[in-house]
């Protein structure tokens, strides 16, 4: 994290809000002045310990004075969960990155929401977004129990907002596939074409609901595909390939085996880069490059940028035998 | 060096009357298990040392340390420690297999009280554990579970008369030669002189950290 980015926040409240489920409230220092603004979609690193940062999707609303975040107990996980759970209380204080946003809500004619489990997280002040701008959206929620499920009741009461048009169909479909079976994702992402015409479908959930819901995305002309993927802890990735890499600015040459990260290397050579979730979704690694072709694993659409093109030097790789970095 | 009588050996009575009886306060702190205040220290510990003893008896210490929480603790009677790439001679692992006892003595910079854990441990590969133990991106293939009969927090004199964590003891560090010197004499070979095996090492911290 960048230091004129960092902030100290104190943790405000605690709320179980689903088996599993709390919800940490962060506020500004008493004598601080107010958060930096954010919009649906962002999210926040934070700093629990030394050597232990996670990137979190803001789940409150824009207009609070405080920041929300929800996390999923996982007491097996890589332990991001389990020390919020176990060990963050009101009154600790807390840096965290000021709010980034690479899931940010374009403007549409339609919006449809896909969550699965905890990534109902950034959905949810999207969702709220939506309505207060008056544009269509459905949402499909869906958890393993609905007692893990969090903001149910939030969104069942989001959902009831009074229509000005007259009655009509919830827009919300709350999904617990441990007792209701695989929910058909297809059928609902087509019942909401014939409805709404052409829409922005924003999903966030565990990489295989997302992989599928991006293809399905692919299929239909009228869908755009936004993403944001979480895996599971320790989750396989692509073996890689060798590859050189020519530091423009230190004049560095380096090599990075097929077993080591671009980030690892080049933090062993001693250049600054910045590292943070290590999974290619927080971008805080992002280097430029100026020759090559980056082999781009990051979730957070690095490879679509053009100018300056950048890849995430956590997980990103080289389709090229080498690549030249501006570093 | 000059061989001399062997320095005078005294019993356990002797040493009870040289250094007295605990307060009976001191011998309740300890712990059967792990209380959250233990877990609080092991969370935020980078460093612990494992003492295990050996087919020949002999009792060995063996430091480890990752990132602060490295080890992680499963419930109350049951702590997982990571095995992260070392000299391969699985010494603890050796040792464990032939006398699971195991000592572990835990370390948070800049805090004078130390954590001992006491307990039986033995070598696991559990698929379902070992993701938990990922660091830079690497799952251990094999890590040591503990299970907790003894815990309690040492008092910080030792730490605090030794200034472990005093800023100018660092300076302590200059009056050593290199650890390749040092590796170089112990080793002993025509070839593996200090300069080789300071690169190896700085090689071996590069890549196996």
């Amino acid at each position: 994290m960048s230091t004129p980015e960092e902030l100290e926040v104190v943790v405000a409240e605690l709320s179980w809000e689903a088996d599993g489920v709390v919800a940490v409230g962060l506020a500004p220092l008493p004598d601080g002045p107010p958060l930096p603004a954010w919009t649906p979609g962002a999210h926040l690193t934070v700093r629990l310990r030394p050597g232990l940062e996670r990137q979190y999707s803001l789940c409150g609303d824009p207009v609070d004075a405080r920041y929300r975040i929800a996390v999923r107990h996982c007491p097996r996980g890589r332990g991001g969960s389990d020390y919020v759970h176990r060990f963050l209380r009101p009154g600790r204080r807390l840096r965290i990155s000021a709010p980034r946003n690479h899931f940010d809500l374009l403007p549409a004619a339609s919006y449809a929401f896909v969550a699965g489990g905890i990534g109902i997280t950034p959905i949810l002040p999207m969702v709220r977004r939506a309505e207060a701008d008056g544009i269509p959206w459905t949402l499909a929620y869906v958890g393993r129990e609905r007692a893990t499920m969090a903001f149910v009741d939030r969104l069942t009461r989001l959902d009831a907002a009074e229509s000005t048009t007259g009655p009509r169909a919830p827009r919300s479909t709350v999904w617990a596939s441990g007792t209701a079976g695989r929910f058909d994702l297809t059928g609902h992402l087509d019942a909401h074409r014939r409805e709404h015409g052409r829409a922005r479908v924003y999903g966030c959930g565990p990489t295989s609901m997302m992989d599928a819901l991006e293809e399905l995305c692919a299929q239909r002309a009228d869908l755009v595909f936004h993403g944001e993927r979480f895996r599971a802890p320790g989750a396989d990735t692509a073996p890689g390939r060798p590859f050189d890499v020519r530091c423009t600015r230190s004049g560095l040459d380096l090599h990075v085996d097929a077993d080591r990260s671009l980030l690892d290397v080049l933090a062993a050579a001693g250049l600054p880069v910045a590292g943070s979730c290590r999974e290619g979704l927080c971008g805080t690694c992002e280097v430029v490059v100026r020759a090559g072709d980056p082999d781009h694993r990051d979730h957070v659409g690095l490879g679509d940028r053009t100018a300056p093109r950048v890849m995430a030097a956590c997980v990103s790789r080289a389709l090229t035998p080498g690549l030249e970095l501006e570093l | 060096m000059t061989t001399r009588t062997r320095p005078r050996r005294v019993d356990l009575a002797r040493v009870r009357e040289l250094v007295g009886h605990p307060d009976p306060a001191i011998e309740a702190k300890v712990l059967d298990r792990l209380d959250p205040y233990c877990e609080l220290l092991i969370a935020h510990s980078p460093y612990c040392v494992l003492a295990t003893v050996g087919p020949d008896g002999l009792a060995d210490c063996s430091p480890r340390g990752d990132d602060p929480g490295f080890v992680r603790v499963l419930d109350e009677r049951t702590l997982v420690l990571p095995d992260r790439p070392g000299n391969q001679l699985a010494q603890s692992f050796t040792n464990i297999c032939h006398d699971p006892a195991i000592g572990m003595l835990f370390l948070v910079p800049g805090y004078a009280e130390t954590l001992r854990v006491n307990g039986r441990a033995y070598p696991s590969d559990d698929p379902d554990l070992l993701p938990m133990l990922e660091a830079r991106g690497r799952v251990p293939s094999l890590a040591t579970v503990v299970e907790v009969e003894e815990a309690y927090l040492h008092c910080g004199k030792a730490n605090l008369r030794g200034g472990l964590w005093e800023s100018g003891r660092q300076e302590l560090a200059d009056l050593l030669p290199s650890g390749g010197v040092i590796a170089a004499a112990h080793i002993g070979i025509d070839g593996l002189t200090a300069a080789v095996l300071e690169d190896d090492l700085a090689d071996d911290y590069q890549r196996n950290l």
